[in-house]
């Protein structure tokens, strides 16, 4: 080799390091996921758990439903998004669940039946997750699921909050809910006694109602407060105060179990993305928390019932359009599929 | 250190290349990559691979259709991929046909001096799999997709490999430094698969396959980025129960930090 092409080599291994060291500082921002295989911008990541995790204090909701939906439309593969934002609810109801311990606002027996079903369930989902997933169907139904769920739930809220704000406008108080009102509910076998929530009840329907809201958990990637709360105050009529303290336990540990099964699995939990999210979600709840307290209750409701149906028809509309490619490929394996 | 290591790896290349040149009448064509590993850590977000060579004896005109020909094929390892088309179904756009493809290649790259329709004849380049037209795409026996489709199904494959960076064609990219020595960049982006690559070298006398080289490239992630996936993939129930942990650890620090009394 003469001197000439040496020469020749080392302008160009120069040119070669300085331009990849360029591109390297030009992407500060950048973080490599290690389970979804992409890089994403984590200042994009850290301000979604944020606007999420502000939403979730404010209208004291999981947040769930919010943000595996925004991590899906942001380009990452629903597998692991739905896998992810599992471990994201559980670090966003550990800290909650703590306090209601403190304030003895948990039913620890309802809880653990419930959370026996929400197990169960959340197997069963994991199971089906995998199923799904090798027919190319998962999108199809975490899309119809949500479509479902969320008009469904957004409608009911929106209904009930209007006329609620309707009512306070007229100046007619709400008729109040007689005690002691019994369903078909209260007539089923193998009746438990919950003294905590002065219940004497069926463990058929709280061992249901635990495993549909662990099944739906763990496919859609939400903590399913926003059906759980209803569902035991309307059908099993858990008193009020505590409700949320029951719901939260459940949901803590369903979807832990839940984290537990995506992992062995589905293989798709992403740690990094999971400790970004939270991150950014504890901080936003902090601020939420605070906004929240200065907005009145029916207000808040309906502008959640809002965020919920909007939820819902972006899901909708995805599935009506007609798509731009007609074409999608898969690679079966643990992540990027 | 990149820079350290791509010196390194010119350095030997040089000493390996000097060598080369003493049995350069007996070797046709010699080729060496800038790096022999990829790393992926945390702040990878792509990077390039350089293939420099020398093709002796080659008597190649510049500016001239030449009578030599070179194309450079970088190969990931294999894996299945299922392409699906959307169909109508009761009112809702659904996933219906689906057609496997087996054993093609994770990252395809193929670089040339000219179009790769005129380097060989057709059959040359299926038997060497030169260029996107020339992959082998075999399809899994089981399939609902109707035969006069398939060629749909082939075609879009390609093109979504192509849309995401992980096929390409890059035709008359193979720059001559000098007469005889040549250089070549492909681009990895970001969401290469990690694994073995093969980079193999064609060297073409009016169409005649020549002299041929190959060369492996290992794409893996390190530190700890390895430790995190190879946790995850091997010892599945310590990584779901480290990620409860964590994440009851952080809604707990969370709770202690912004606690209102």
């Amino acid at each position: 080799m003469t001197l000439w092409q040496a020469r020749v080599f080392n302008q160009s291994s120069l040119t070669l390091s300085q331009s990849y060291l360029q591109s390297v500082r030009r992407n500060p921002v950048q973080l490599y996921l290690p389970i979804a295989e992409i890089p994403v911008n984590i200042f994009v990541i850290f301000a979604m758990g944020g606007a999420v995790g502000f939403l979730s204090g404010l209208f004291g909701i999981g947040g769930g439903f919010l943000l595996t939906p925004l991590l899906i439309f942001s380009g990452i593969p629903p597998a692991v998004s739905v896998a992810t934002v599992t471990t994201q609810v559980v670090a966003s109801s550990a800290s909650a669940v703590m306090t209601y311990w403190r304030r003895k606002a948990i039913d620890l027996k309802l809880a653990t039946i419930l959370l026996a079903g929400g197990v169960f369930g959340s197997l069963i989902g994991v199971i089906l997750f995998d199923v799904l997933q090798s027919v190319g169907q998962l999108d199809l139904v975490i899309s119809l699921s949500y479509v479902t769920f969320l008009s469904a739930i957004g409608g009911l809220m929106l209904f009930e909050s209007i006329r609620a704000i309707r009512r306070r406008k007229s100046g007619i108080a709400p008729s109040a809910r007689k005690p002691g009102q019994h369903n078909w509910i209260h007539g089923l076998p193998l009746k438990v006694r919950f003294r905590r929530s002065k219940l004497y009840v069926s463990v058929i329907p709280v061992v249901g109602l635990g495993a549909i809201i662990g099944f739906l958990g763990t496919i859609l990637g939400i903590g399913g407060g926003f059906m759980m709360v209803p569902a035991l105050i309307y059908l099993l009529r858990v008193p009020t105060n505590i409700v949320i303290g029951t719901s939260l336990f459940q949901i803590l540990f369903t979807m832990a179990a839940a984290t537990i099964f995506h992992s062995m699995g589905t293989k798709t939990v992403d740690i990094v993305l999971a400790m970004t999210l939270m991150i950014g979600g504890v901080i936003g709840a902090q601020f939420g928390a605070r906004m929240g307290q200065n907005l009145r209750g029916d207000q808040l409701r309906l502008l959640l019932a809002l965020l919920v149906m909007g939820v819902g028809l972006r899901f909708a509309v995805d599935l009506l359009l007609v798509p731009e490619d007609f074409y999608s490929i898969a690679i079966r394996k643990g992540a990027g599929a | 250190m990149i820079r350290f290591a791509l010196c390194l790896a010119f350095a030997i290349f040089g000493a390996s290349l000097s060598l080369a040149q003493e049995e350069a009448s007996s070797k046709d064509l010699v080729t060496a990559l800038s790096s022999d590993t990829v790393s992926i850590q945390s702040n990878f977000t792509g990077t390039e691979i350089v293939i420099f060579g020398q093709a002796s004896d080659i008597e190649r005109a510049p500016h001239a259709a030449g009578d030599f020909e070179l194309a450079i094929v970088v190969e990931g390892p294999p894996q299945d991929i299922t392409t699906r088309r959307k169909g109508r179904f009761l009112g809702v756009w659904v996933n219906r046909e689906a057609e496997r493809f087996r054993n093609v290649p994770s990252f395809y790259a193929v670089a040339s001096t000219a179009d790769i329709g005129d380097i060989a004849h057709r059959n040359v380049l299926d038997e060497y799999r030169i260029g996107l037209n020339h992959l082998n795409l075999a399809v899994s026996g089981v399939s609902n997709v109707p035969l006069s489709d398939r060629d749909d199904f082939r075609k879009a494959f390609v093109r979504l490999r192509e849309e995401s960076d992980l096929y390409s064609e890059r035709e008359t990219s193979i720059e001559f430094l000098t007469d005889t020595m040549f250089r070549t960049n492909i681009p990895l982006p970001a969401n290469i698969p990690v694994g073995d690559y093969k980079i193999k070298s064609f060297l073409f006398n009016r169409g005649d396959l020549v002299s041929q080289t190959e060369q492996t490239l290992a794409v893996a992630k390190i530190g700890f980025e390895q430790v995190t996936f190879e946790l995850a993939q091997n010892y599945p129930l310590v990584y779901g129960v480290l990620a409860v942990i964590l994440a009851i650890f952080t809604g707990w620090l969370a709770g202690v930090i912004f606690k209102k009394d």
